[in-house]
């Protein structure tokens, strides 16, 4: 149907089902949140526009949520009960809202990468410092190629693979981290990572490594990978190169 | 007011605010999956979505004195704080934008919920039953790109102009279809 008859917006309508939609611009998003703040009229409109639209996101064949996430929220509960009770509302507190902000840690994420990628290249342009790494790698996600770990290796002869942000692991399951260099008939495996720890490979106990070499999480059982090969998706991937 | 599936969102959120934990995880029983299937449509990385989803809880969790009944659908409260995560969480991530018209025209196609047999499952979740099955009639009276228009940008959380790019029409025309759009919607839904 064609309507031509079209009334003109009206502001705070138009805004509340935009915000909804969430089709304003970041600075819209911003000064319509600021109003939002101090309006029971507002909220209520935003909140009857959402239980329209939601009707929508209902059909979607539902996710199963992890258990994993439940026992997170437990566990974050029960830092929040730690805590001194503020006066008024927790949210006010700056030391957990610091944990707890998701911004904080991708842009820290965001900050290791730059930080990672400038000495890279500093080190590529400038003289050789003082043990430096000698070889390095920056593993992405295959979709998105967000940068998710960090391979380096320096005289120590210790290969370390350095998340750059929180890992979520699924309950009974492991990532395996695999390397594959030219000629090799099939990718071998450095280990199993554990959540939160920085995975050390004895790099005497791997043939040289070369230029392009590449690496490898995939998701596998916890116990690692049934058939010595990758089986599960790729998470992370990524190649190597000669400082 | 509780919903048809007896489910009380606002009871809970009260709940919360008095501090009971237990009305947390009942809301978590409830919610969480639909939660995480909402957040994860947008981001498109299911480990991210779960980090959203646990902000999301603690944050209902936080803010929930902040809820009034006079602030309406405690339903609608809930998505929006969570979408709202959900949307700030984009900025650090690159997913891909698709276009799924036939998937997405779907979802508001009342007979393929009706042949599919869901009916029943779905409209429970509906926490106003006829406000709930209006949207889609109204939506049915939107020509099918605006109407594409709004789910991409609602169910997929695509930007403007990542919509434009994606069925190749100048911003302008996404803008005020989607302005039109709502106010069509607006009135039909009144």
């Amino acid at each position: 149907m064609n309507k031509k008859t079209y009334k003109t917006p009206e502001i705070d309508d138009d805004l509340a089902g935009q915000y909804v939609l969430g089709t304003l611009t970041a600075d819209q998003r911003h000064e319509f949140e600021q109003r939002l703040a101090s309006s029971i009229e507002l909220q209520r409109q935003v909140n009857q526009w959402q239980a329209h639209f939601l009707s929508l996101t209902d059909r979607l064949d539902p996710i199963t949520a992890p258990q994993p996430l439940s026992a997170r929220i437990e566990r974050s509960l029960d830092e929040l009960e730690k805590q001194p009770k503020p006066a008024v509302q927790s949210t006010t507190n700056p030391l957990l809202s610091f944990w707890h902000n998701l911004s904080v840690w991708r842009g820290i994420s965001v900050v290791c990468l730059v930080l990672v990628m400038v000495l890279g290249f500093k080190l590529q342009t400038l003289q050789p410092v003082l043990s430096e790494p000698t070889y390095i790698a920056v593993l992405v996600q295959p979709e998105d190629k967000t940068p998710g770990w960090v391979i380096q290796t320096s005289h120590s002869n210790q290969m370390q693979l350095v998340p750059l942000g929180a890992v979520e692991i699924p309950a009974g399951k492991a990532l395996q981290f695999w390397t594959k260099a030219e000629g090799w008939d099939a990718p071998v495996s450095l280990g199993l990572v554990k959540k939160g720890e920085t995975l050390k490979v004895d790099i005497n106990k791997l043939p040289p490594l070369t230029e392009n070499q590449l690496f490898e999480l995939t998701l596998e059982q916890e116990t690692g990978s049934p058939t010595g090969k990758p089986t599960g998706p790729i998470t992370s991937i990524g190649r190597g190169i000669s400082m | 007011m509780s919903s048809s599936t007896g489910f009380d969102y606002e009871g809970v959120l009260q709940q919360c605010a008095t501090g009971d934990r237990r009305a947390l995880m009942q809301l978590y029983e409830q919610e969480a999956s639909r939660l995480l299937t909402v957040v994860t449509r947008i981001l498109k990385n299911q480990p991210l979505s779960e980090d959203v989803v646990h902000d999301a809880f603690i944050k209902i969790w936080k803010n929930a004195d902040a809820y009034q009944q006079e602030l309406g659908s405690a339903r609608g409260w809930i998505y929006t704080l969570t979408r709202n995560l959900a949307l700030n969480a984009l900025k650090h991530t690159n997913r891909q934008v698709l276009a799924e018209p036939e998937f997405l025209l779907d979802l508001c196609d009342n007979q393929v919920l009706a042949s599919a047999g869901q009916a029943d499952d779905m409209t429970e979740l509906a926490e106003d039953h006829l406000a709930q099955a209006s949207l889609q009639t109204c939506l049915e009276h939107l020509e099918p790109e605006r109407k594409l228009c709004v789910l991409h940008a609602y169910v997929d959380g695509y930007t403007q102009d990542e919509i434009a790019k994606l069925i190749d029409k100048p911003l302008g025309t996404v803008k005020s279809w989607i302005k039109r759009s709502l106010n069509a919607l607006k009135e039909c839904l009144q």
